[in-house]
């Protein structure tokens, strides 16, 4: 079984399933982490563990000797909005330091996992891969790094960069609630305030099969969005309500209030991440619709259901008590 | 009442997290409560373990480990079989 892939990030949400279909393709990889951080699901596989620490390129450079492949799902996740400059500055260096121990270990490719957040607006239809923007975007920190870790990527010289673009992951294994969080709070029973606004959502397991084979096929795409749907957050919580048989959300509040709304959470959370983030905001406010049908056409991904992907979710979430009962079917 | 060794490790592994002195970590803490790890910390805090005594932790069962003392328990029970053998 091929052994010279190298995934970072390999522990977190969309890694973990990234493990999984890299080895239906029959490739054993290493598995990247950091010294400190929650490794449970890699133990339960039974994946080969290597330390991987973005801060201590030594152990990046170990990590990748031998390597052929490294797929780069550990770009810097802010907790917060807060702090644009310090945000900016560590993503940035962090994706530098991956950069230059790839290049010193001899790396052919690197698949960089960035997001849906880097794609630019249409002005015929959704976008597609080749809508980027050409500057920063003058909105959301969350877009602006990711911007600007793709960035870095321009300077890979003789390593072969492909730029992998999922959508919001809906799915099992999203402990840290992240994405899921408004339907998380619509399946407790709440009403989550939410903005007006467009969002690309995937299937972490429909995303995961996508990013192998960007990884390991020869004329895999450069650049790949992965996207099962693009669709109006309010539309999709209303959608998610009946699914779950819930009341359905209250209309959405302005912008201006949600992200006024976020701002204070996020201060108030001292560092943490907060219920309600800036970046969650901004990705609906600033969304737009996707198109993710190249993944199909050039790799064969093909996009579940979102009533099948949040049936999954549910069932994953409720033992972990992340749920209510109100999500339990009614006796 | 002295700790075991591997109690002692815990206890310096929680320190290590909470930034709270070993010393000041009573058996009878809660993780979040009394300790201020969130749900992300006290995972990792688990995580930890399990490599640390080469225990295997499923992910229901490590949600549900919310004080210091289920953490020991779970060394212990863990430990135990493996203890025995060496003895």
């Amino acid at each position: 079984m091929r052994d010279d892939v190298l995934v970072l990030g390999a522990n977190g949400f969309l890694g973990l399933h990234v493990v999984d279909a890299l080895r239906a393709e029959g490739v054993e990889p290493r598995c990247g982490r950091r010294r400190r951080s929650n490794v449970l699901g890699l133990l339960s596989r039974r994946a080969n563990r290597v330390l991987a620490d973005l801060d201590e390129p030594e152990s990046l450079r170990g990590a990748m000797s031998g390597v052929n492949t490294v797929i780069h799902l550990a770009g810097h996740y802010p907790r917060h909005s807060l702090d644009p400059v310090g945000t900016l500055s560590l993503g940035v260096q962090q994706t530098r330091t991956v950069l230059d121990a790839a290049r010193e270990a001899g790396v052919r490719r690197i698949v960089y996992v960035s997001s849906t957040a880097t794609v630019s607006p249409s002005e015929v239809g959704a976008s597609t891969e080749a809508d980027r923007f050409d500057t920063p975007p003058n909105f959301g920190l969350y877009h602006r790094l990711k911007w600007a870790m793709e960035g870095v990527f321009a300077e890979a010289g003789d390593i072969e960069v492909r730029v992998a673009l999922p959508a919001g992951c809906i799915g099992p294994g999203d402990l840290r609630v992240g994405t899921s969080a408004m339907l998380v709070a619509l399946a407790r029973g709440d009403d989550p305030p939410h903005p007006d606004g467009t969002v690309s959502l995937v299937d972490p397991r429909d995303a995961a099969v996508g990013i192998a084979r960007q990884a390991l096929r020869a004329d895999a795409p450069s650049r790949l969005i992965l996207s099962g749907r693009s669709v109006g957050l309010h539309p999709l919580l209303v959608e998610a309500a009946a699914l779950l048989d819930v009341a359905p959300p209250s209309p959405p509040l302005s912008a201006e209030t949600m992200l006024a709304r976020a701002r204070a959470a996020e201060s108030a959370a001292a560092g943490k991440r907060s219920a309600l983030s800036q970046e969650i905001v901004e990705l609906a406010v600033y969304g737009v619709p996707v198109d993710g049908s190249l993944a199909t056409r050039a790799l064969g991904v093909r996009y579940r259901s979102f009533a099948d992907s949040l049936t999954d979710f549910v069932r994953w979430a409720t033992p972990l008590g992340f749920l209510t009962p109100q999500t339990e079917p009614t006796p | 009442m002295t700790k075991s060794p591997s109690h002692q490790r815990i206890f310096r592994i929680l320190s290590d997290l909470s930034a709270i002195p070993a010393g000041d970590i009573k058996v009878e803490d809660r993780l979040r409560e009394d300790l201020g790890l969130d749900s992300v910390s006290s995972m990792e805090l688990v995580s930890m373990l399990s490599e640390e005594f080469a225990i295997d932790v499923e992910l229901e069962e490590a949600v549900k480990i919310t004080t210091v003392a289920a953490l020991l328990q779970l060394a212990d029970q863990r430990a135990a079989p493996q203890e025995g053998a060496h003895a």
